[in-house]
């Protein structure tokens, strides 16, 4: 393999393994503040390494050019849906989870 | 029961923002029909069961409230109406309090002028609990005053908004009485987000979000069609949101050089964060221990300040909640990450794309004391 194969698959593997830490978050965290933080954030940063990957094997400049664009759009909009979900939970009177109430969220 | 005699609205009385608009509506309402008599129910569930030691403040507390929706109404019709009043709470407190039905029409009949308002409290003799409960005493009320109709208030919700649980108005239709929702605008906060755009943005917002489009596009004929379309539709919804104000051409060329050495930092601070935030989810004791902090950032104008809220976003263990002004609501996940929040890189960062070197050396937000602790902390 060329080593532009091993940054592609390299890329690619610590993309599925920040979307699989998403997921995990997900099912574990507490409340829908600590949520969102594994669902905005580990999500964000899994796309944004798979979207490199797709860059760096497409290969011809457009394509790349369009990824690279995804990339910036994901940079944008991702805290934004975050920051969204949190206010209106807040908005709505949810209180957040914290560490001395126990287990129970 | 028949509506021959009068007719008989019932309006919940509750906590809510809207409820002063909801009772000028149904006074409209009766006001349609007018020389016709009318009779306004003012009903207030009440929230603690007749048992706890604190009910007779608290049925003190519905009284008042009723009389002030009840001098509301009055308030609301025109001059010279006379508006009888009738308080079966009042008959009621002697003894029992469950014959809120009974001669009830006939005193109305009896009333001077065609406008009644009659005023009661339900559910003093149980726990009212969900939004059902609700529903269950206001409808054994209805049914026993022969009410023609309910007009609900759209803030009114007791009983809580899990949404697993039916709100209390769609609970109500349960019925045999029509129920509406009275056509109250939702108080608002805030600023008005929306201004009236004029052509030019509209015609910006157009070219931008087309060049956007075919940037990303294949170039196809059927390309240049959809983008248009598309184009369209998010100038005529956008253009108004759009920000009004822009700073000079060469402020904002500058402002995007440093925004360069910007992302690479913000992208080494994500990665970093990142990972502590992997190491704590997948931790098997999973050591969180969020708290909503405090932060009041030095930084000015809407540009600057949701630059600092994304960036905050972005980067993992702290979440904006909430921003008014320059002061913001954070969620932050560990202690790791409030003591980042705090030692004001970011802000820094920020500050740096926005004003250049020297706003950049402003102390952290811990010196200058700008850094709020959790309220419940």
């Amino acid at each position: 393999m060329t080593p532009t194969e091993w940054g592609i698959v390299a890329l690619a593997l610590a993309g599925a393994f920040f979307g699989g830490v998403a997921a995990v978050g997900l099912v574990r965290l507490p409340d829908v503040y600590t949520r969102s933080h594994a669902a905005s954030k580990s999500d964000t940063l899994g796309a944004i390494l798979a979207i490199a990957a797709a860059a760096l094997a497409l290969q011809s400049g457009l394509s790349t050019a369009k990824s690279v664009f995804l990339l910036l759009f994901m940079f944008i909009t991702n805290p934004t849906a975050a920051h969204a979900v949190a206010r209106a939970a807040q908005d709505q009177g949810i209180e957040p989870w914290t560490a001395d109430e126990g287990d129970e969220p | 029961m028949s509506d021959t005699d009068a007719r008989r609205i019932l309006v919940p009385v509750g906590d809510s923002d809207s409820l002063r608009d909801t009772v000028s509506y149904v006074v409209d309402l009766a006001t349609e029909t007018a020389p016709a008599p009318v009779e306004i129910h003012l009903v207030l569930a009440a929230r603690t069961q007749a048992v706890s030691p604190d009910a007779p403040t608290e049925l003190g507390t519905a009284r008042e409230q009723l009389e002030r929706v009840a001098l509301w109404v009055e308030e609301e019709t025109a001059e010279g109406t006379v508006v009888a009043r009738e308080d079966r709470e009042a008959d009621a407190a002697g003894e029992s309090e469950a014959d809120a039905d009974g001669e009830a029409p006939a005193d109305a009949a009896d009333a001077p002028g065609w406008l009644t308002v009659v005023t009661d409290t339900v559910g003093t003799d149980r726990y009212l609990f969900s939004p059902g409960d609700y529903a269950d005493a206001l409808l054994e009320y209805a049914a026993a005053a022969g009410i023609d109709r309910i007009v609900v208030d759209p803030e009114y919700k007791p009983g809580g908004t899990a949404s697993m649980l039916q709100p209390m108005s769609v609970e109500l239709a349960r019925g045999d009485v029509p129920v509406e929702t009275a056509p109250v605008d939702r108080p608002t906060e805030g600023a008005v987000l929306a201004r009236a755009a004029s052509l030019s943005k509209y015609l910006s917002v157009f070219v931008v979000s087309y060049l956007f489009y075919m940037s990303l596009s294949a170039w196809k004929p059927l390309d240049f069609f959809t983008g248009f379309v598309t184009a369209s539709i998010v100038s005529l919804v956008l253009a108004p949101v759009v920000a009004n104000r822009s700073a000079p051409l060469g402020v904002t060329l500058r402002r995007l050089a440093r925004l360069l050495v910007y992302a690479p930092y913000l992208v080494k601070e994500i990665a970093v964060a990142n990972l502590q935030v992997a190491y704590v989810v997948l931790h098997p004791d999973m050591p969180i221990d969020p708290e909503v902090v405090q932060l009041r950032a030095a930084v000015w104008g809407d540009g600057a300040v949701t630059t600092l809220a994304n960036s905050i976003t972005l980067t993992p263990g702290t979440l904006t909640v909430n921003v008014s002004e320059r002061s913001f609501d954070i969620h932050s996940l560990t202690a790791d990450s409030r003591a980042d929040l705090f030692d004001g890189g970011l802000e820094r960062a920020v500050r740096f794309v926005f004003y250049g070197r020297a706003a950049a050396r402003i102390p952290t937000p811990r010196e200058r004391g700008d850094a709020g602790e959790g309220r419940d902390g």
